[in-house]
Order: structure tokens, then C-alpha cells, then sequence
């Protein structure tokens, strides 16, 4: 007679397999300029769609889009979206409860059509409305690195 | 009712040890696009998608979900196939049954790996993965540290293959030398073929038997490399393959086998059902299957030129006895008499094979798309010196144990 | 002459890592039985009804004609080598497995040679993978009969079964 599980649980080894992702070069532009606090979009000279962070071939008309097709944007621009977090998870499977909800909009920045998510600080969420207008909030130390980019706040 | 299908064109990235310049979109999209170029197709005309690569060792999961809109899959079926080092041959005959079954008329299966992104040395993280979940279930019944590490440390640094090897050796007779030579033959042919990795123009067995010991029966020369690189096939239904394509390549006879694994304990560290690691059962199987649909009675005379999936040397050997090209135990001796040159009676691996280019999910679909290329008369240096009718393309992978063949021929048989 | 070399452009990276340690499996208690063997010295196997073939570690299904292998039998302690790997030997820094060295943690030491092999126990139709202990390298071969090493108290545990030494 079986009085035990059929299962028993396994723990693993501590091993992390570590990872280092080369970027290309649209992209490695778009992360050396955040230091000088310059947001760069891609704009594709065949169907003119402009996407942000950059990439090297269009995703509309598979058309290539080079260094040449780099442009700078102001760094403000329109929420089309967002939702609210209210918890958020320890990375060991935890739920925590967070103090002050946190804010995420799907930001259009101005002469880009492709959107980006950001947080959003600076206003409560009752406050927040599709249309509303925002800007970039840099780090207080810009090293050319993806978390220059701090968040987003009404303009 | 099942149609004639071919391929049309291909496309490849030069493959080398670390392809910084680009991510792996931009790498992927390189050889999907030099693939149209050669098949003159443009996106319009392409309905579905194939891609494959093994997600373990380049960290990204589900790669195919977002790499669509770089290669021109948006509006297009896809699905990814993954099943080891078989993955590229799976992906090819995945985009033929895609266009056989008469769902789609034009279909581009693409595969590829970018190893460079682990931080591991070569393969190592993508090998351990498909390991370790098996291995930590034996901690929990005391398995010893110093025991897991010695089998691993040793079995990974060399390849799974050893053990294939030293069986080989034992039954056949042939010796660490013949395996000098299949390697020299393998970066000698490499150097023909400006899209492989390890290219070494006029490398000798000497030049071989100089490298150290990895473990015996293995060189450092003899291992296969880690590659970043990608390549695509163009495959086509009958009436738009002979519009497009002076000489097609026709899909004879297929077939994909595996056997119970036979060499890991995995299952819950269990013991290898499989006496043998060189017997390679799916194999023949899958060679039998295939060679009957594509009404293929004597291999021996009928088969032009193989590609037969070979990391390790002594792979080129037992696989090439097991797809019938040679008696059993003797390929070794056929190889000493130059039978398996580029201007040999039966070339094996005209391109350097895996030997010399291993970029893990691509190579099974390199062994396809080069047997395209001998057919359709366009590998340029590499190109085997006499009419090639039939060509056989082998994938090996999986746990030692899955096995894909794919028979190709320039006309439909049919 | 060597390799053909390539130079080309690089970028800079993205990192991230997998942490393949904070993943929990679920095993089954197949292995119970196989350790409680080694508790007395035995070694317990899987019998397949259909094509009568024994497996050491036992398994739940047959590979090849896909019965279920209830059933149990004892096998010798003695076997065969069926196959073998020799390393050179080992060396500090040459090897990382699962982020460790082997020689500087310990596990191994200096100069050490590893030589794992695959034992078919007499009576067992499959092979079990250990490490050959006590032998000169250069005497290796397959065909060598082998007998299982004991650790002096067996616990019942996988690490019981220290290695197999020449007969």
C-alpha cells in the first residue's frame, strides 16, 4: 500500500547561466547617446515609420534603415495607455504589497510612431488620462546605459 | 494528395566564432534575405515561415516571437520547431510538409544559433540545461558531488561522442589516425566554402595529431567549433519551383527516427537501455524509410554525395556505414583510400560538414541546404566534380538519440 | 599555415542572467528502492515483461518496446566495461563545471586522471555510468571485468556506490 506521494520535490544546484547580448549598431547608438541625454528614433526612408529604441530593418516594409536614418527626439510626448500595479513579486515566487501604486503608460513620443513603456511618476493614478502630455526625467548621473532613462512625468 | 516540392534557393551568414556586429535578429534576417535573393522570390510571394533554433544555449526563449517582423513574418504562418542538434533538419522538412500537404504554396525555413551570447565557454550553458534537470533529481538520494563532476567534467569537455567513438574503434578496427584525417579532410574542405567557420587550406593529419589530448579517443583538433550563424532555404511547390529555378532540388524521401536515449540517465537516473552507443538505431531506420520513398534500391551506387552530421570525426564514419554507403566497419578503410574526397567515389561532406562549422540549431539544416546546392550546381569551389542526381542529408541530435534523413534529387521521381 | 582569421566589428552587450538554480522539480520515488539495494550491497534493476530486459537504475517504462517494467531483479556486483573515457590529467583552471573548478574546490585533485566508464553488471542488459577507481590508465580497455567499491558504511544513498575497481 502506497501511504507516501509519488512525488518527490528536487532543489537545484545555485547555478546561473550568465548572458551578454551584443546590441548591433542602432541600438549601441541609441544606448552611448542616453549619456548626452538624447533620445534617438529610427525613421525608415521607404514608408517613413519612425520606431523607438532604433532598430536596422523595418517592421512594415522590411525596408534597411541605417545609421544615416537616425533621428533625435525631444524627449516629450503623449500617454496612450496605461494601467496601475498594485503588488509585485520578490523574484522568489513572494507577492508584496506596494506602498504607493505604481504607474506604467504607453508612451507615443513626439515625431515617433512606435510606443514605448515607461513608468510614471508625479501624478495619482485617478489623475491619469489617455492624451495626457509627458516628458523624460533623466538620472541625476547619465553613463550610457539603458537606466538613464529614470521615468515620465506630466509635462 | 502529396505534391512535388523543391527548393529554390539559399542563403547563409558567414559563420565565425563571435558575430559581435549584429544581434541575433539582424543575423537571422541576413540569411533570410540572401536566401530570397537566390530564390529571386520576394516577401509577397512567401506564405509561411519554419525557424528553429535550440533557445538554451543563445538565453532567449521563444526567439521566433519577437524576431518576425525582422525576417517578414507579419501576416505569415509560423511555427518553430526545436529538437536538438536534429533541429535544422527538422525545420527543412517541416517547411516541406508545410508546402506538401498543400496548405501553402511558398514557404522559408530558417535556423540559426548565436552561441557567442552565453557567457560560458562554446556550448557549455545550453549542454548543462538539457542535462541538469535529470542530474539535481539524484541529489536528492545522495548522489556524490565528485561523481557527477568527474562524468561531466570529462564527458562535457570532450562531447557526448566519446563513448560513440571508443565503441566504434573497438568494433571496426579503425584507430585514432583515421579520425586525424577525417578532420584534416573536414577544414581542407571548409576552406573551399567561404561561409564556414574553421578554414585551414591544405591542413594535413600531421597538422591534426600535433593538438593535445582532450580525452582519449579525442583532439582538440578533431572538436567542432561553437559558431554564430544562421541560414535559410526557399521551398516551393511544383509548378513555381520550375519557373523560378534552373535546377531545382527536389524532396525525394524523408524521414526523422529517434531512439530511447543511450547514453545521459536521464528518466530519473535510470540505466541506458541502449548496449551500444554506435548502433544508432534510428538511424538505419530512418535511412531505410527514406531511401524507399524516394525509390532509392542501392545506395552505394545511387548516392552522389552526402552530408552526413558528423561534430566529431568519428561520427562521419559510423553515420556514413549506417545510411548504407558502406559495409559495416569499413568506412575507415574506404577513407584511407581517399574514397570520401570532393573528387572521391563518394564524398562525404564536401563543405567541412559540423567538423568545422557548428552553430548548433543551423547545422542539420547546413547538411540540407549545401545537398541544394551540389544538386543545383551552385557550391562553387566546393562543388563535387560529376553530375549529382541523388544527395543524402543526415541530422543527428537529441540526447545522442534523434536522427533526421532527408533525400534530395534533381527531378521529382514521381 | 592554420586557420583562416576574421576580424569584425563589435558591439556593445546587454546582460542577463538564467538562474537555473531557482527552479524546483518534481522527481518520482523510483530511485527509493535502487538506494534502499545499496543499503545492503545490492544492486536492484527493472524487468521488462516483454522483451525480459534488465535496467540498472531501474526505469518506469521500457525504451524499445514501451512496457511497463514492474517488476525487479538483483544483479551481480561484478560486470564488464563497455566503454570508457580517459582524461588527461586534471589540471587547476582548465575546466568549469556548473560555476565550480573542480580541482580548486577539491573534488579532484591535482594531476588526478578521471576515467569514467560504462559497467554492464552480469545478469543487467544496460549500462550504468561510474567512474573506474584504483587502476592504472594504460590497463584500461573494454572487456575489463570490474567489481562495484563500497563505501565502508552504505547509507543508502547514490553516493554508497563509490566507483567500480578492477577485479
Amino acid at each position: 500500500m502506497k501511504s507516501k506521494s509519488e512525488i518527490v520535490e528536487v532543489k537545484a544546484l545555485p547555478f546561473a547561466a550568465g548572458f551578454n547580448w551584443s546590441t548591433g549598431f542602432q541600438m549601441q547608438r541609441f544606448i552611448k547617446e542616453l549619456a548626452n541625454r538624447k533620445i534617438l528614433g529610427a525613421k525608415c526612408p521607404e514608408c517613413g515609420y519612425t520606431y523607438v529604441p532604433p532598430r536596422s530593418r523595418c517592421g512594415k516594409c522590411y525596408t534597411k534603415i541605417g545609421e544615416e536614418n537616425l533621428i533625435n527626439l525631444s524627449g516629450k510626448g503623449t500617454l496612450v495607455g496605461y494601467t496601475t500595479a498594485y503588488v509585485e513579486l520578490d523574484g522568489q515566487g513572494n507577492f508584496q504589497d506596494l506602498e504607493e501604486p505604481g504607474i506604467i503608460g504607453a508612451i507615443k513620443l513626439e515625431n515617433a510612431d512606435s510606443t514605448i513603456f515607461m513608468p510614471l511618476e508625479g501624478i495619482k493614478p485617478r489623475d491619469v488620462t489617455e492624451g495626457l502630455k509627458v516628458e523624460v526625467q533623466w538620472r541625476e548621473e547619465t553613463k550610457g546605459e539603458l537606466a538613464d532613462i529614470r521615468c515620465f512625468k506630466p509635462a | 494528395m502529396r505534391r512535388n516540392v523543391a527548393i529554390i534557393g539559399c542563403g547563409q551568414t558567414k559563420h565565425s566564432s563571435k558575430r559581435r556586429d549584429v544581434n541575433v535578429a539582424e543575423m537571422v534576417s541576413e540569411a533570410v534575405y540572401n536566401a530570397l535573393e537566390d530564390a529571386q522570390v520576394s516577401l509577397r510571394e512567401v506564405d509561411a515561415f519554419v525557424v528553429g533554433n535550440m533557445q538554451g544555449f543563445g538565453g532567449i526563449a521563444q526567439p521566433e516571437q519577437w524576431l518576425g517582423d525582422w525576417i517578414g513574418a507579419a501576416g505569415k504562418s509560423v511555427i518553430r520547431i526545436a529538437t536538438g542538434g536534429t533541429t535544422g533538419g527538422s525545420v527543412g522538412q517541416g517547411a516541406y510538409y508545410t508546402v506538401a500537404s498543400g496548405l501553402h504554396d511558398v514557404a522559408v525555413a530558417v535556423a540559426w544559433e548565436k552561441h557567442s551570447d552565453s557567457k560560458e565557454a562554446g556550448a557549455t550553458t545550453g549542454l548543462l540545461h538539457v542535462a541538469l534537470g535529470n542530474v539535481f533529481h539524484a541529489f536528492s538520494y545522495g548522489l556524490s558531488l565528485k561523481n557527477l563532476v568527474a562524468t561531466s567534467a570529462v564527458g562535457a569537455a570532450a562531447g557526448v561522442a566519446v563513448y560513440q567513438a571508443v565503441f566504434y574503434m573497438h568494433r571496426s578496427g579503425c584507430s585514432i589516425e583515421h579520425f586525424d584525417m577525417v578532420a584534416a579532410k573536414a577544414r581542407r574542405n571548409a576552406a573551399r566554402n567561404k561561409y564556414a567557420h574553421l578554414q585551414w587550406p591544405g591542413c594535413t593529419p600531421e597538422d591534426i595529431a600535433r593538438t593535445e589530448m582532450v580525452a582519449y579517443p579525442f583532439r582538440y583538433g578533431h572538436i567542432c567549433p561553437a559558431s554564430d550563424g544562421a541560414s535559410a532555404i526557399v521551398v516551393a511547390e511544383e509548378n513555381l519551383a520550375r519557373k523560378k529555378a534552373r535546377q531545382p532540388a527536389w524532396f525525394k524521401g524523408l524521414a526523422a527516427y529517434s531512439d530511447e536515449e543511450n547514453q545521459l540517465q536521464s528518466e530519473n537516473f535510470g540505466g541506458v537501455g541502449v548496449l551500444d552507443p554506435s548502433e544508432q538505431k534510428g538511424c538505419w531506420m530512418s535511412a531505410t524509410k527514406a531511401y524507399k520513398m524516394a525509390g532509392i534500391k542501392d545506395p552505394k551506387k545511387e548516392i552522389d554525395v552526402a552530408e552526413v552530421y558528423q561534430p566529431f570525426p568519428s561520427q562521419e564514419l559510423i553515420f556514413a556505414e549506417r545510411l548504407g554507403l558502406f559495409d559495416e566497419g569499413t568506412a575507415w578503410m574506404a577513407l584511407e583510400k581517399g574514397e570520401t574526397d570532393i573528387d572521391g567515389r563518394m564524398p562525404l561532406d564536401p563543405s567541412g560538414g559540423v567538423n568545422a562549422t557548428n552553430a548548433i540549431g543551423s547545422t542539420a539544416l547546413q547538411r540540407i541546404l549545401e545537398c541544394a546546392l551540389q544538386i543545383m550546381g551552385k557550391a562553387e569551389e566546393h562543388q563535387v566534380p560529376r553530375k549529382v542526381s541523388n544527395a543524402v542529408a543526415h541530422g543527428w541530435g537529441g540526447v545522442t538519440n534523434y536522427i533526421t534523413v532527408t533525400v534530395l534529387g534533381d527531378s521529382p521521381g514521381r | 599555415m592554420g586557420y583562416v582569421k576574421e576580424e569584425r566589428p563589435t558591439t556593445i552587450s546587454v546582460e542577463g542572467t538564467w538562474n537555473v538554480g531557482s527552479y524546483h522539480y518534481k522527481g518520482s520515488r523510483l530511485l527509493e528502492e535502487y538506494v534502499k539495494g545499496l543499503k545492503q550491497k545490492k544492486l536492484i534493476g527493472s524487468f521488462c515483461p516483454g522483451c525480459g530486459k534488465v535496467i540498472v537504475p531501474p526505469r518506469n517504462l521500457c525504451g524499445r518496446c514501451h512496457r511497463i517494467m514492474d517488476r525487479r531483479k538483483i544483479v551481480s556486483n561484478r560486470g564488464t566495461i563497455t566503454c570508457f573515457i580517459v582524461s588527461p590529467p586534471m589540471e587547476k583552471g582548465k575546466l568549469r563545471v556548473l560555476g565550480m573548478d573542480p580541482v580548486e574546490t577539491g573534488l579532484i585533485k591535482e594531476g588526478e586522471v578521471v576515467i569514467p566508464v560504462f559497467v554492464k553488471f552480469d545478469g543487467s542488459d544496460s549500462n550504468t555510468d561510474t567512474i573506474l577507481l584504483n587502476v592504472d590508465p594504460k590497463a584500461v580497455h573494454i572487456g575489463m571485468r570490474v567489481k562495484v567499491l563500497w563505501v565502508k558504511e552504505p547509507q543508502g544513498a547514490l553516493s554508497d556506490f563509490e566507483g567500480v575497481e578492477p577485479v
